[in-house]
């Protein structure tokens, strides 16, 4: 309850632009939650006639098997958030990791990491994220290993700076002087202040996450099990001639639609935490 | 306890003969009041030597006087024990009539000057001419010679002849004893408090006065005097007398320049003479009642330990000509570094040695200032004396022993530092209660609550509020003078021995500096702990520091105490220096 009021109290300092952003997520996570229970058909049976605009049986309409789009959606919003939300973690901690490493440590092992670090940065992520998926086949768990192959760089590159700018601060020093030890220093210095900067990070990388696994199953290279937004728009794109008919209006529309919001509020909750986390400084 | 010996070269006179002019052996005086008895001297031996001069220094009530009076045997009303040989004649064991054959002709003695110690009804010409009378056949005359004689040798011009002490001035005064006291050619001169309540010239002249009349007799003199500008330059030898009991002798100069027990460096830190512009701190408490067990000054010394209170210290040699009566050996060193190097990397792959061979002492109970502009090298210096930083060679003893794995800055009764900054030198997220409890924390000490406890203390005593939003505030919402005394605050909580304070308050506002330098000198007073005060600020040096380094590129190129370093030679070397540094590096703080 106190942890629920902390967290109104926090929202409740956003603007408007971020309160809604919020409101978004958390309607899209209870929406991929209780995917079974708001869908009211099968996303993967037909349940209607073929191609039927929205209406008052099918809200969304349904595609070119008869299956209902709203059903999908909802279904499709718990892949899309999961490998989201699974690469930002696994790419903010492992990232995270690395940077404490290389900033704490310093000399050669700083040095060895931040030149992999140049590399992976000079290195074209599409393409080779496209390869790697392709290569290691298509599956929910390879889909975010690959992404976050890609992904862990800015938080290293984030929270090396932070820690270096950090062991140069003199309550550091002084800590050290009464005998702390690196757990204790991580405990209590490094993490709490590192934190924020990573959590905004993730919500950053949660939505990078999520356009490039719609963009991977737009080309095909997606988990042909799940059902994600991006394999929807990849099923209605690869529609022939669907430009020419008005299916595209609810079909590519909607999933297309969820995708952008989705992102956007991502995009605007990183900001307004940034925006925060800076004057609270 | 045993004779004291004294092989103190005096000079050309003193080398040609060697011999004991006075042998106090045991001397002890006892004065009773009622039923109660006050030991005013308490089992001294002391001999002086022929020629030499000897001072002796002390609080009111010390028995420095008392110790004079014995001498001449001129006690009343108190019992005194011991014997005092001059020339192998033991003046306590002779009779009146026999005393007077020494008194005024071997041994004369200049009272404490004031109205009283003149006949107030005879003129200044009888006052002087009654010695004459009473040692001497002279004629009427030649009393008459001999006085215009004295009155000359003292600078007294003869017109005061028929003058009564009232009408003289307290200088005039105090040349008249002068001349009674000469009236006879005694061999040793004692002086009690020649300079009391004069002014400054009056007390330059008669300071002259005694060191002319001495190469002229070449008498003995044992000047007794609270005042340590007198004392300076009137004696070779010193001795510092507490409750009755020498606690320390050596060389005049010596002493004054470093003092090995602690009461006689808080006389010398107390004398306005020698540090002009320092902040004046007496000794604290007062001379309580006698116990026969333990240190006498045991209550009051910055570095007293339980041993102190049930041992009595004997006098024993701790240097070359000098001895302390103190179980600890005299005063503490704290804080021993020798040869610290320490050079920076450049980004541009050149090389900064920031330190270079240097060395600091740092003694219980003393203000050590290490003063240099900015660049020189002092933070490096007492980043590397914490294990902040790690110096290329150089040695680090804490209380004789080696400060490694941050041994000395974990401990309790340890070594802390303060840094310049308090903004970077306390987390903004955590809570006051938090960093002031983190030292506690990381070593484990006691429980939580008696930690928070003891950091609310220590928060008191820092003058901040302890209310608890004020606990819970994080610092970030403190201001710059609240988070230094913070900082201040938390490097206390492990009731630090040694308190390294790094430019705390050059980032404060001049009020807020004064307060806290006067909250840490009153904390250091009552607690007893030294300090290195770095800071390139000369003016706050001189208010504070009892010894002085300064540091240029790196080295120490000036040590000493404040007053040797600030006011007498080196004063305009070290202004120049490093003010002028400070004014081309166009800091204003």
């Amino acid at each position: 309850m106190n942890i629920f009021l902390k967290f109104i109290r926090y929202i409740s300092a956003f603007s408007l632009m971020g309160k809604i952003s919020t409101f978004i997520i958390i309607f899209m996570i209870i929406i991929a939650v209780f995917a079974p229970l708001v869908s009211p058909y099968p996303p993967d049976k037909s349940s209607g006639p073929a191609l039927s605009p929205p209406g008052s049986k099918h809200i969304m309409g349904t595609d070119d098997l008869g299956y209902d789009i709203w059903s999908q959606i909802a279904h499709g919003a718990r892949v899309s958030l999961i490998i989201g939300i699974g690469t930002a973690l696994l790419a903010s901690f492992g990232g995270g990791i690395v940077g404490i490493i290389a900033g704490y440590k310093g000399g050669l092992l700083d040095k060895t990491i931040m030149r992999i670090i140049d590399i992976m940065i000079v290195l074209p992520d599409l393409p080779l994220i496209i390869i790697l998926a392709a290569f290691l086949g298509p599956s929910l768990v390879n889909i975010i290993f690959v992404l976050t192959i890609f992904s862990w760089i800015r938080p290293a590159r984030i929270v090396r700076s932070q820690i270096l700018m950090l062991k140069e601060m003199d309550y550091i020093n002084s800590a050290k002087t009464y005998g702390a030890g690196v757990m204790y220093l991580l405990k209590k210095h490094f993490l709490p202040e590192i934190f924020p900067i990573i959590a905004v990070n993730m919500i950053r990388l949660s939505s990078r996450a999520i356009v490039s696994e719609a963009g991977l199953s737009f080309l095909g290279l997606g988990d042909p099990a799940s059902k994600s937004w991006g394999r929807i728009i990849h099923y209605a794109t690869n529609f022939r001639g669907i430009y020419y008919t008005p299916f595209w209006k609810w079909w590519l529309l909607y999933p297309w639609l969820t995708l952008i919001i989705l992102v956007l509020a991502l995009a605007f909750l990183s900001q307004e935490l940034e925006k925060v986390y800076s004057l609270r400084k | 306890m045993k004779s004291i010996p004294i092989d103190v070269k005096m000079g050309v006179d003193y080398l040609l003969e060697e011999q004991n002019i006075l042998e106090v052996k045991d001397l002890s005086v006892n004065y009773i009041s009622r039923e109660e008895k006050v030991k005013a001297v308490d089992k001294i031996s002391l001999n002086i030597k022929k020629g030499e001069n000897l001072g002796i220094i002390g609080e009111s009530g010390c028995g420095k006087s008392s110790l004079a009076l014995a001498i001449m045997n001129l006690i009343t009303g108190g019992e005194v024990t011991g014997n005092v040989f001059y020339k192998n004649t033991d003046l306590l064991k002779l009779s009146e009539q026999k005393l007077k054959k020494f008194r005024w002709q071997e041994i004369a003695i200049v009272f404490q000057n004031s109205l009283n110690v003149l006949n107030p009804v005879l003129t200044i010409k009888e006052q002087i001419s009654e010695p004459i009378k009473t040692h001497h056949n002279f004629s009427k005359e030649q009393i008459a010679r001999k006085v215009t004689e004295l009155m000359e040798l003292v600078g007294l011009d003869t017109r005061w002849e028929e003058s009564y002490p009232h009408q003289l001035s307290g200088g005039m005064r105090q040349r008249v004893l002068i001349a009674m006291a000469l009236t006879c050619n005694p061999k040793l001169l004692i002086v009690d408090e020649p300079t009391a309540s004069l002014d400054r010239e009056s007390k330059t002249q008669i300071i002259n006065l005694l060191n002319y009349l001495k190469k002229k007799y070449k008498f003995t003199m044992l000047v007794i005097s609270h005042n340590m500008k007198t004392i300076k330059q009137l004696t070779s030898r010193l001795i510092t007398m507490y409750k009755g009991r020498f606690v320390e002798i050596g060389l005049t100069e010596e002493v004054i320049k470093n003092p090995e027990h602690c009461y006689t460096r808080g006389l010398l830190n107390s004398s306005p003479e020698l540090f002009p512009y320092k902040d004046l701190w007496g000794i604290k408490g007062s001379a309580e009642e006698d116990t026969d067990k333990g240190c006498a000054f045991y209550s009051r010394c910055p570095q007293s330990n339980q041993n102190c209170q049930d041992k009595k210290p004997e006098l024993a040699y701790v240097g070359v000509e000098r001895m302390v009566a103190c179980n600890q050996g005299g005063i503490i060193t704290f804080l021993d570094a020798r040869d610290i190097n320490k050079t920076y990397k450049l980004e541009n792959g050149n090389y900064l040695q920031a330190v270079k061979n240097t060395g600091i002492q740092v003694r219980s109970g003393e203000v050590v200032a290490l003063v240099g502009k900015s660049g020189s090298g002092k933070s490096t210096l007492a980043r590397v004396l914490v294990n902040a930083l790690k110096p290329e060679s150089g040695e680090i003893y804490f209380l004789g022993e080696k400060n490694e794995n941050e041994r000395a800055t974990k401990m309790i009764g340890g070594m802390q530092i303060v840094f310049q900054d308090p903004f970077t030198a306390t987390s903004d997220r955590l809570s006051v209660l938090e960093v002031v409890t983190e030292p506690l924390d990381i070593i484990k000490w006691n429980t939580p609550a008696l930690r928070k406890e003891k950091a609310i203390l220590l928060l008191q005593e820092v003058q901040l509020p302890t209310t608890s939003s004020f606990l819970n505030r994080s610092c970030q919402n403190l201001s710059g003078g609240q988070r230094q005394r913070v900082a201040i605050a938390r490097s206390l909580v492990t009731d630090p021995k040694l308190l390294i304070a790094d430019e705390i308050t050059s980032m404060l506002d001049p009020s807020v500096q004064a307060n806290i330098i006067r909250k840490l000198k009153e904390l250091q007073i009552n607690k007893g702990f030294s300090m290195l005060y770095i800071t390139h600020n000369i003016d706050l040096a001189k208010k504070i520091a009892d010894k002085v380094y300064v540091m240029q590129d790196g080295e120490i190129i000036q040590k000493g105490s404040s007053s040797e370093v600030f006011h007498e030679r080196g004063y305009n070397y070290v202004s120049e220096r490093t003010e002028s540094g400070i004014r081309s590096f166009g800091g204003s703080k």
